[in-house]
């Protein structure tokens, strides 16, 4: 079972968005790091920390499947992704370099939630947190690519 | 106080076909309700049905999850239902996991959190689900009360309607502090009859107004929830005055032993053994019904509507033509497990659709194997209320009933529910002159005269034909196997009877 290009796609595309976003405000960190925490939010809000935890640890697990470096990566009891820093570098030293094992683990969150949610309310969740970063041509309704 | 000054409470939909007419109109706004039941019962789906029914981007429903079904799963099934609307999410709904809170901490905490999230969103709606299992943690008597006490005054202060969800066994109606601060209280019954689920729900108190009393019956389908109220909707409906038109039957003589026909708005019972012609004289009450522009309504229990309409074909009845037409729905009601008040629900849409005038139920017996067996020991009293409620809106009811037949008895339905039917035609075999032939009498036209000749009919390409004059030349006609007397009828006229008794 590998990453869905759809979801790939996504993925890539909210990742590209926080690695440009002017994020004064906000701490330092990797740019998966970043995106993993607004949907960590997102969704311990609907399914709760443990439910969240349970998910992105399945999400690993997947995603280490195709990118073994992600091995160091753990998911704490709380959700908390540790380690991920270790193998992505910070966002204002190289800003256009996300590390394939982000964009992996990003997109096996995201293909889960399709697979239990559906497209819809999968994409309606992603286009709740990034309401301008969700589709590529800007339209609500067209998340994903045929 | 006049009744100018009373306030007026809205009353919000419920989203559930058939539950506004048993809440009596709609749900109280900011009324604090429970829906309670075993687990299966249909009470998520209840409190999803209403949410989606009520909430929008302006005054939007929170769903605060608990321990127990996983929201994510929820959802999951939840969006299966056609009244899921994933573009409602997360802007009109929006759901909020609250396990770790009350894993963590004490009820104090848990109110906090649900306040804050409330006084941020301003809902109409709030959902908690699964309450019971948020308040099964040891906590005081006093405690739980003081919590249940606040929750229900906040969500009231905050002007949204509220549901608690939780699983409750009967016993725990008594006593219980939660059931006492409600003000509504809606139980959902799922029980097991031999090998079928009835699913019944109760609305065990609601404040503010009146609800319909008593179980009414639901279903789940992919739609959601259905409910099924015991007075069928027709409560608030006029009923209208008894009819003094006669409808004829669509057989010339018969209509004129029933002195012009069955009159508009009664129930006709033809009771008969199996091919004796209850089903063709039926198809010709439905036939007439339509050449006199009147629509109808078939609900066949034993045979597929095209079965049906090509039976009629035969009998040089074309009843595709006013289908197509609009004229005439045959209602196929699928066998096994259904209720009585869902059958009625299904003929009700249909009269009112096509605003039919006729209705034959084919067969009574049909019917009542369609049913759950759990609902067959109420078949006479709901048949009752439900020819009651038909036939007050001016429904002409014609139903069929097979009845054993036997050389020493004369029964008119094995259901005993002559009394249920206005007028009375029975059909029946005769052995006369080495042959096995058919006889017809009216039994029974309350309040009109009628023949109390037995007549010999055949079935031919025509359908029901009755032959001749009435059958003077034998003694014992009823029994079956009569005896040859040598009077003959030839110049005799047909005989009335006005009364509702006969001597037969």
């Amino acid at each position: 079972m590998t990453t869905l290009p759809e979801m790939r796609d996504l993925a890539q595309r909210l990742l590209a968005y926080e690695a440009n976003a002017d994020r004064a405000s906000e701490p330092v960190g990797s740019t998966t790091l970043r995106v993993y925490e607004k949907l960590r939010r997102s969704l311990g809000e609907l399914a709760g920390t443990a439910g969240f935890q349970s998910l992105a640890s399945r999400a690993l697990t997947l995603a280490r499947s195709e990118v073994p470096s992600l091995s160091t990566v753990q998911v704490a009891a709380d959700g908390n992704l540790q380690g991920m820093s270790a193998i992505e570098p910070p966002i204002n030293a190289e800003k256009d370099r996300v590390h394939e094992g982000g964009v992996i683990l990003i997109s096996r969150l995201l293909g889960l939630l399709l697979i239990f949610l559906g497209e819809a309310l999968t994409m309606n969740l992603v286009r709740d947190v990034w309401p301008d970063a969700a589709s590529e041509d800007g339209n609500p309704q067209d998340g994903r690519k045929a | 106080m006049s009744t100018q000054e009373k306030v007026k409470i809205n009353q919000l939909p419920t989203g559930v076909p058939g539950l506004d007419e048993i809440v009596g109109g709609g749900l109280p706004e900011f009324s604090f309700n429970i829906i309670a039941g075993a687990p299966g019962s249909g009470k998520t789906t209840l409190a999803h049905q209403f949410v989606f029914a009520n909430a929008t981007p302006e005054r939007p429903a929170l769903y605060f999850t608990v321990l127990g079904e996983s929201a994510i799963k929820m959802l999951r099934y939840q969006q299966q239902y056609t009244f899921f609307d994933p573009a409602k999410l997360p802007d009109s709904i929006r759901f909020i996991n609250l396990s770790q809170v009350v894993l963590e901490k004490d009820l104090g905490a848990v109110l906090e959190e649900i306040t804050k999230e409330v006084e941020k969103a301003n809902p109409a709606v709030v959902v908690v689900d699964s309450f019971r299992t948020m308040v099964r943690k040891p906590e005081s008597d006093m405690e739980l009360q003081s919590f249940i006490q606040r929750l229900a005054l906040f969500l009231a202060s905050w002007q949204a309607t509220t549901f608690l969800i939780g699983e409750y066994a009967e016993e725990e109606l008594r006593d219980n502090p939660v059931f006492t601060v409600a003000d509504g209280l809606f139980w959902l019954r799922q029980t097991t009859e031999r090998n079928s689920i009835v699913r019944k729900l109760q609305i065990i108190k609601l404040r503010g107004q009146a609800s319909v009393p008593g179980l009414h019956t639901f279903r789940i389908t992919d739609a959601g929830i259905q409910a099924f109220s015991r007075t069928f909707g027709l409560t608030a409906r006029v009923r209208n005055p008894i009819g003094q038109r006669r409808l004829s039957l669509g057989v010339p003589e018969l209509d004129k032993m029933l002195d012009g026909g069955v009159r508009e708005g009664d129930s006709v019972l033809v009771a008969g053994s199996s091919g004796t012609g209850k089903s063709v004289l039926a198809t010709q009450f439905i036939a007439e019904g339509i050449r006199h522009g009147e629509p109808g309504i078939v609900a066949v229990f034993e045979e597929r509507p095209q079965a049906y309409a090509e039976r009629a074909t035969s009998l040089g009845l074309d009843l595709k033509t006013p289908q197509k037409d609009g004229k005439l729905t045959i209602l196929y009601l699928r066998p096994l497990d259904l209720s009585v008040d869902e059958t009625m629900q299904s003929i009700l849409d249909a009269v009112q659709k096509i605003g039919a005038k006729r209705l034959v139920i084919d067969s009574l017996a049909g019917f009542e194997m369609a049913l759950s067996p759990g609902f067959r020991a109420d078949f006479r009293e709901s048949l009752y209320r439900m020819i009651f409620a038909l036939t007050g809106i001016g429904v002409t009811i014609l139903s069929t009933v097979e009845v054993d037949e036997s050389f020493t008895e004369f029964p008119f339905s094995t259901y005993s529910i002559s009394f249920l039917c206005d007028d009375i035609i029975r059909l029946r075999y005769v052995s006369i002159d080495g042959q096995l032939r058919k006889i017809m009498v009216i039994i029974k036209m309350r309040g009109g005269n009628h023949a109390k000749d037995i007549r010999e009919y055949e079935i031919t390409s025509e359908g029901v034909v009755i032959l001749g004059e009435r059958l003077t030349n034998y003694q014992g006609l009823i029994t079956g196997i009569p005896v040859h007397s040598n009077r003959s009828a030839q110049g005799e006229e047909p005989s009335h009877d006005s009364g509702t008794k006969n001597a037969i």
